[in-house]
């Protein structure tokens, strides 16, 4: 996901309010695209979809400014809200949803190569943590200062291939891996807590030999900050962990472990992208 | 089908007691073997190599050095039989499956070559060489490339030896490999095979990363080390994944040559190999190694072997030097694409054949040849499907699961003898 179409405002070349508002403006039509998705015949993961999309709008900013990062959507099932999210970043050209689910188009329930922008196919869980941290480390042996980003869900920490490429990536000292959870607290079966809670999770990360920031995973300017880093220097992976709401932006479903996968009707759609800001 | 011993010390019916060469015993390696009274080639065979010389290593100093393979059985003292490191090795080096330290400073390249290795250190040798001209080749490692690995003494910032995470280890070179880099990783088969399956899926097959995956320790050559390190199962799993290239090379010159077709092609590569046995390579062939390495064809009405990986084809020179004149094919190469194309050449000049191979018969090669040539017969001697649960070296092992010699004359004679109005004729 490093190549940009859009032009791409910069912060440092003025305006942080400009950018977050274009970010801002994004996330608002992603969403509305993932709406979309769910109307399809398909439905589609939308509760994972919308609390990750502010996520991957920052991470694909940071991805544009050619550095050589690269963006791995490990929580490969808000496939949704990735396609969405490269469309409005300008690295989808055509508008995903009307194809979202069909025969003859790449846009799967789960993400895979043949989509514009997507190198790793994800859905698996926990292999896009390891391929991400490869990309790091490609990067860091050509001595280039890309990063490698990871965005996983909270669920998906379950995962052994997770914790497996944490202890590599620290000992490794992959400065230039970062880690970011998606914290929305569910997954498939309910709540994160109720089936294999994750207690003192930044704690963990630490322990393992990380830089851990947490933050507002729906605020652009801090996750465009903390993205912006250059760490062509640091020895130690970061993690992030950004506490996000479940169906972030459609109110019908914020925070409703039911939303984890949705089918809708048209007249619904329209109704929660009407709602949508 | 796999045979079991049952005709251990019977000799099959016109079959001299001293074998010796015929027309087209050009491999080297094969010669003269039976001694009056026992099977010939049986306990020449028992060895993974032919002779003592062929197993002696040239250390990086020059002086002639023993692999671990022939360290005596019981060497004086206590010897750790695992595969972990020892901690403070002391005395003459442990039986354990780390390679020997190697000397300081990089390993000798090229002229320097030793006469032969085993698979896994010719691999390394082979790699650490081309590595020189070619700066995106990594080598990746689990904790299983032993201390001294000669990559890491040539080339310690492209050497990565990323812990016990096989998983996270082929995870991580489709990273590599989507960065420009030409990964190469390498841990025992179980755990690259089965442990690593769904990453080999995903990275080897739907990525068509170039990837190569090296993984010694296939089969049951782990011996004592017992099942959790035997591998009976990796072609099956190997071979149903699409776009894979999947070598079971046999001697120090086929590896050498399916690694500089991995690091040439840039295809997925899935290698196979054993431990720490050495095998005299067959007759070099140049560069690009044929579909079908015929070591001898007979008439089409003829059974002919078909040798696959080192221990296959092991059993298969003995059965030849115990049955001259037995036609004998050879195949590296044993994905569906290639096989297809060996299959249609096979079947060009025989009609009846016997497949060798170290792996369950289920998903082998056998049967793919089956599915292939259906107006053949193809036989299978592999091994069965029991588990090993007992010690013993590398044939004690294989043997227990009906893999030996005399399974193999047994195939032959059961092939040679079925009708040839039931076996199809050759094709051409």
């Amino acid at each position: 996901m490093t190549t940009a179409v859009l032009e791409e405002p910069r912060v440092g070349d003025g305006d942080l309010a400009g950018l977050v508002a274009t970010l801002t403006e994004r996330a608002v039509r992603a969403r509305r695209l993932v709406v979309d998705m769910a109307a399809s015949p398909r439905g589609c993961h939308l509760g994972g979809s919308l609390s990750v999309l502010d996520i991957l709008i920052a991470a694909l900013h940071r991805a544009s400014a050619g550095d050589g990062t690269e963006v791995v959507l490990s929580k490969g099932h808000a496939a949704a809200g990735l396609y969405a999210a490269l469309h409005v970043s300008g690295v989808l050209p055509e508008n995903p949803a009307p194809l979202y689910g069909l025969a003859g188009h790449p846009y799967t329930g789960h993400p895979g190569p043949k989509v514009p922008g997507v190198r790793f196919p994800t859905g698996s869980l926990g292999h896009g943590v390891p391929y991400a941290a490869g990309w790091a480390l490609s990067q860091r042996l050509r001595g280039r200062h890309g990063l490698g980003v990871a965005v996983a869900g909270d669920g998906e920490l379950q995962e052994g291939l997770v914790w497996e490429t944490c202890q590599v990536a620290a000992a490794q000292q992959l400065g230039n891996f970062v880690l970011v959870v998606d914290r929305n607290g569910g997954q498939n079966d309910g709540m994160v807590a109720d089936i294999s809670p994750l207690p003192r999770l930044a704690e963990r990360f630490a322990a393992f030999g990380f830089d851990v920031t947490e933050a507002d995973g729906h605020d652009l300017r801090a996750l465009t900050d903390l993205l912006a880093e250059d760490r062509s220097a640091a020895r130690k992976p970061l993690a992030v962990v950004a506490d996000t709401v479940k169906g972030k932006g459609v109110r019908a479903v914020e925070g409703k472990p039911g939303c984890h996968y949705v089918t809708i009707d048209q007249a619904r759609a329209a109704k929660w992208k009407r709602a949508i800001r | 089908m796999s045979l079991t011993d049952e005709r251990a010390g019977v000799l099959p019916a016109g079959v001299p007691e001293t074998a010796s060469g015929d027309a087209a015993g050009a491999l080297a390696g094969e010669r003269p073997q039976g001694t009056a009274g026992a099977r010939p080639g049986l306990r020449a065979g028992t060895r993974p190599v032919a002779s003592a010389d062929e197993r002696t290593v040239v250390s990086a100093d020059g002086g002639p050095v023993v692999s671990a393979d022939e360290r005596p059985l019981a060497p004086a003292g206590p010897a750790p039989l695992t595969d972990e490191r020892p901690l403070a090795p002391a005395g003459p080096a442990p039986l354990t499956d780390e390679r020997p330290d190697a000397p300081a400073g990089p390993a000798p390249l090229t002229d320097q070559r030793p006469v032969t290795l085993s698979g896994r250190d010719a691999y390394r040798d082979e790699l650490t060489r081309l590595a020189a001209s070619d700066d995106t080749i990594v080598c990746l490692e689990a904790d299983l490339g032993g201390k001294g690995h000669p990559f890491q003494a040539a080339h310690p910032e492209r050497f990565l030896n990323l812990g016990i995470a096989e998983g996270a280890m082929v995870d991580m070179a489709a990273g590599l490999a989507a960065g420009g880099h030409k990964p190469f990783v390498s841990t025992f088969a179980p755990f690259a095979a089965l442990r690593a399956a769904e990453s080999l899926k995903l990275t080897l097959g739907y990525l068509a990363a170039g990837v190569t995956v090296v993984a010694p320790y296939a089969g049951v050559s782990g011996a004592w080390f017992g099942t959790t390190h035997h591998c009976l199962e990796d072609l099956a799993i190997l071979r149903s994944v699409p776009g894979v290239t999947i070598a079971a090379p046999y001697g120090d010159t086929e590896m050498r040559a399916v690694v500089r077709e991995a690091v040439r092609s840039g295809r997925p590569h899935y290698i196979r190999t054993g431990r720490n046995a050495t095998y005299e390579s067959l007759p070099a062939l140049g560069d690009e190694l044929p579909l079908v390495n015929w070591e001898f064809r007979a008439g089409p009405e003829d059974v002919c072997l078909v040798s696959v990986g080192e221990e296959g084809t092991r059993l298969a020179l003995a059965a030849r030097r115990a049955v001259p004149g037995t036609a004998h094919a050879h195949l590296v190469y044993l994905d569906h694409e290639h096989l297809t194309e060996a299959a249609a050449e096979l079947a060009r000049h025989h009609a009846r054949f016997v497949v060798v191979e170290e792996h369950r018969g289920q998903g082998g090669v056998a049967e793919a040849l089956a599915l292939l040539l259906p107006s053949c017969r193809v036989t299978s001697v592999s091994a069965d499907r029991s588990w090993p649960s007992q010690g013993g070296d590398h044939e004690e092992v294989m043997a227990a699961l009906g893999l030996d010699l005399p399974a193999v004359l047994e195939a032959l004679d059961r092939a040679s003898t079925t009708s040839t109005a039931s076996a199809g004729r050759p094709t051409n």
